[in-house]
């Protein structure tokens, strides 16, 4: 090993404060780095329509692009080839952030580093505002958006007949490893969009809350329920933090949702996960078993689904 | 005076400064932790090398790289994004030496350091530029320095040089606020 891999991976073990299994995940992507990234064939080249009732554009991993009539979002952009700077992408970005001509709402579900990418922030239009939870401000740099807000869990910002809400989802916030500490209450979250008559769930990153999300599901009428699925394993580890398939599904069933769409999978190994494909197979078998092949749509990077024209 | 005017603009600082909103213990205790962590400095003298600790403080940090609803102004506790994103930060430190470099095992500095970012908002690589003054070796040098600083702004490597008297220093800071 050359000084300067053994350099990052004393600084890996040195930042995860060498408690397993973070250091092995650390260990495993950094090995992983010079691997080479999946191409993604037939990219939408205009991803954004010129007349539809609600759309749906999965990026990669928590990016998802959605349209609903004339207005048009984006989850925690991720366009660039690592996460942080350790972390290799799979597959590449679905779109190309140039054919992006312009965004009203970019939404940022958390502050980690694969979910509040400043680097991709950066390749992104700026005319429509960018939204954070609450205590994401402390960590924005000025990226030049028309407004950037936080929203506390419940607070809803209403902006030209969209109402985005921040709702309540479980994860944990620290983007640098200490600040972990004092970010357990702070920095993360879900939304519901709601527009014209659609309302869209976007679930970020979360692990399975036996109360949130039955609550959200009181407050909204869901039609479409962004998500995530991975990483598995280690389940014991995981758990915590991160919903399996079979977990998502229970709270697409918990929100009462119309549509479920899976995210957070498939763009970068997380966890250990034995293949990338892991959590899609996993999902693909609990929807058989209960029945909802026709209302979990599984999605393939850079795929553009019409749901309602 | 001088003095007078400086602790005034720190007093002034420290209450608009966003920093501090310690929201929590756990926010303290932590950062107050994290002090304790020293850089590691190399002072090459014409004749010898030195190797001290060396642990740093921010009074002031003016940031121009953070968002513009937060206060751009920043005392001790301070966000990283803050830093690296492209700040302008006065930083004083002591330190302590592991062979006397004078006739005192001891030194002080105070510091004025432009960060700037050049990679992913700084979060993965800034310039450093910056000048100091040291008190160290029973003598007070004036240093010009720059450097690069990397892994989310927490490591930094710095070259300082001292033309009169002619002194060359290294340091790997470590900066977690």
């Amino acid at each position: 090993m050359n000084p300067l891999r053994m350099l990052f991976l004393a600084g890996s073990l040195f930042l995860t404060g060498c408690s397993s299994p973070v250091p092995r995940f650390f260990v495993r992507m950094f090995s992983q780095i010079g691997d080479s990234i999946e191409p993604v064939a037939h990219k939408v080249a205009e991803p954004i329509l010129p007349d539809v009732g609600l759309s749906v554009l999965w990026v990669g991993h928590a990016t998802v692009l959605i349209q609903i009539h004339d207005k048009v979002f984006i989850t925690d952009p991720m366009f660039t080839n690592t996460s942080g700077m350790l972390a290799k992408r799979i597959v590449e970005p679905g779109i190309s952030p140039s054919s992006l001509g312009r965004l009203d709402f970019t939404l940022i579900s958390h502050i980690h580093l694969d979910h509040f990418s400043f680097g991709s922030l950066d390749m992104l239009p700026k005319n429509g505002k960018l939204i954070l939870p609450f205590g994401g401000l402390d960590y924005s740099p000025e990226f030049g958006f028309s407004e950037t807000r936080e929203l506390k869990t419940w607070e809803t910002l209403e902006e030209d007949g969209v109402k985005i809400t921040a709702v309540p989802v479980r994860h944990f916030a620290g983007r640098y490893a200490f600040d972990t500490f004092w970010m357990r209450d702070r920095g993360f979250t879900g939304y519901v969009i709601d527009y014209k008559g659609r309302t869209v769930f976007i679930g970020g990153d979360t692990a399975y809350d036996p109360e949130f999300f039955k609550e959200t599901g009181k407050r909204f009428h869901i039609d479409l329920a962004l998500l995530p699925i991975s990483p598995v394993e280690p389940r014991d580890f995981m758990q915590r933090f991160h919903v399996d398939p079979k977990e998502a599904v229970q709270i697409f069933e918990d929100l009462g949702a119309r549509i479920m769409i899976p995210m957070h999978h498939r763009t970068f190994n997380q966890g250990f996960d034995p293949t990338p494909d892991h959590a899609q197979k996993f999902l693909e078998e609990i929807s058989e078993q209960k029945g909802l092949r026709d209302r979990i749509l599984v999605l393939r990077i850079g795929e553009q689904r019409i749901l309602e024209n | 005076m001088r003095l007078r005017i400086l602790s005034l603009l720190i007093v002034v600082a420290s209450w608009s400064a966003r920093g501090q909103n310690l929201e929590n213990a756990d926010k303290l205790s932590t950062w107050l932790y994290y002090q304790f962590v020293p850089n590691l400095t190399w002072t090459t003298f014409p004749s010898q090398t030195h190797f001290a600790f060396e642990w740093e403080a921010t009074p002031l940090l003016y940031s121009f790289g953070i968002n513009r609803y937060v206060s751009p102004w920043y005392a001790f506790f301070v966000e990283p994004p803050a830093r690296f994103s492209g700040s302008l930060e006065f930083s004083v430190s002591g330190m302590a030496y592991t062979t006397k470099p004078g006739s005192s095992y001891f030194g002080s500095s105070a510091q004025l350091i432009a960060h700037i970012p050049l990679i992913e908002r700084g979060e993965h690589l800034a310039l450093n530029a910056g000048i100091a003054k040291y008190f160290i070796a029973d003598t007070s040098p004036t240093f010009y320095f720059g450097g690069l600083s990397t892994l989310f702004g927490f490591l930094h490597l710095n070259l300082k040089y001292s033309p009169d008297p002619r002194i060359w220093m290294t340091s790997l800071e470590f900066r977690f606020f």
